[in-house]
């Protein structure tokens, strides 16, 4: 399973990694963008992820509007927004966007496995 | 307010029903008016005050001349045989000085900030939005050490839980060995000495992979709280953005339209205090000027 972990956070990048390693995803099987643009390019670059696992708020292009770039590319990829918003509003917009499900910020290793799983198995 | 996570699910599962009555409470602007920002930092930049500078050419001063102290005394002591030169009372002394003068500058300092005489001067260590960036940026950098020291835990332990599980299965193969012996040689004690020794290996080797289980998953439970670092350096760019605006709001307020320019402003204005003179004060004044002339 490929996944694209995007996160300005270095910190949440490498815990989100280490839950996606639990799943027994290797090291090699996920890259880290810290921002919507670095991700934007290495998604169109690599075209082959499998999940998309995105913040909101990041410097450059934001959470949500990387996902309405991936989703005139990509009508399928399932993407996970993971997020310190917690707005009722924020959940609508980005569901709106294209996102497949949404987590909030902090959140348990449980939680986003399940998921994850979810969304594969789906 | 916040959602909870059973909350959102809820709302996943209805969403495509409550689309359409929900009004959009987006507030996706997050990003601050860096525009102004950045040209009134330059300009803030340059404001320096007097004393700060003086102190600085005084201590400087202070410093060389120490400087020449030390050579002449270096130079006097070469002459005399038999002296060995480690050189740390001098430098010693001199630290111990300058040490003292910093104290007593941060002191003063600190006096009148507390008194609310001195604010701080515009530098670029001193304004608010660069202290909660830095806070930032050392927070984010000691949260990936602290996660590269909890990594290298997890690393090590998974060593040691292989390590363990090969002395189990060897432990478990002379378990069977002994087994066998002591079943065939009965009156031979060692046997089933070691055997109970062996029995006891495999208990304690079972409860040391539980430990280390149990241990991984308080080195997770560690990384997962580490996720508040990222909340809290969200709520201090909240706080950043909120000092920004205030910025770009308050020079927009105070800012001066007209093209007028600057005019000299009066030091002393009637009714500011008594020491305004009178007018037989400017009589006589004039008076003593025009004999002194």
């Amino acid at each position: 399973m490929r996944i694209l972990i995007v996160d300005d956070s270095s910190t949440m990048r490498r815990i989100i990694g280490n839950v996606v390693q639990q799943l027994g995803v290797s090291k090699e099987d996920f890259d880290e963008a810290e921002d919507g643009v670095v991700a934007w390019k290495l998604f169109q670059e690599k075209n082959n992820y499998d999940v998309v696992l995105t913040d909101w708020n990041m410097p450059n292009m934001n959470g949500l509007d990387l996902v309405k770039h991936i989703r005139t590319a990509d009508k399928k990829v399932p993407i996970v927004m993971i997020t310190t918003e917690g707005g009722k509003g924020e959940v609508i917009t980005a569901l709106k966007a294209g996102v497949n499900n949404y987590i909030v910020k902090p959140f348990s290793a449980d939680i986003l496995k399940e998921k994850l799983d979810g969304l594969v198995k789906g | 307010m916040s959602m909870s996570q059973e909350e959102i699910e809820a709302l996943m599962s209805g969403a495509e029903s409550t689309e359409a009555d929900e009004t959009e409470e987006v507030s996706v602007d997050a990003q601050p008016d860096e525009t102004t920002q950045g040209v009134q930092e330059e300009q803030q930049e340059d404001v320096q005050g007097d004393d700060v500078t003086a102190e600085t050419e005084e201590s400087t001063t202070n410093t060389s001349e120490s400087e020449d102290d030390i050579d002449n005394i270096d130079d006097m002591l070469a002459g005399i045989d038999g002296i060995v030169d480690d050189g740390s009372d001098i430098e010693e002394g001199l630290d111990t000085n300058l040490e003292q003068k910093e104290t007593k500058k941060d002191q003063s300092m600190e006096e009148l900030i507390d008194s609310n005489q001195y604010p701080m001067p515009v530098k670029h260590e001193n304004k608010v939005v660069n202290q909660l960036n830095e806070v930032a940026d050392d927070s984010e950098e000691k949260a990936s050490q602290i996660f590269d020291v909890l990594s290298f835990i997890l690393d090590e332990n998974n060593e040691i839980q292989n390590y363990n599980k090969n002395m189990g299965e060897f432990i478990d193969t002379q378990v069977l060995l002994l087994d066998a012996l002591a079943k065939k040689f009965p009156n031979i004690d060692v046997f089933s000495q070691n055997l109970e020794t062996a029995k006891t290996l495999v208990e304690d080797s079972k409860s040391l992979s539980s430990k280390i289980d149990g241990e991984n998953n308080k080195v997770f439970e560690a990384m997962e709280l580490m996720q508040y670092h990222d909340i809290n350096r969200q709520k201090i760019e909240r706080v950043m953005a909120v000092i920004r605006k205030l910025n770009s709001y308050l020079n927009g307020i105070f800012e001066d339209d007209n093209e007028k320019p600057e005019v000299q402003i009066a030091k002393h204005i009637s009714g500011d205090s008594n020491d305004i003179v009178g007018a037989d004060d400017i009589d006589s004044l004039i008076a003593e000027f025009s004999e002194e002339g």
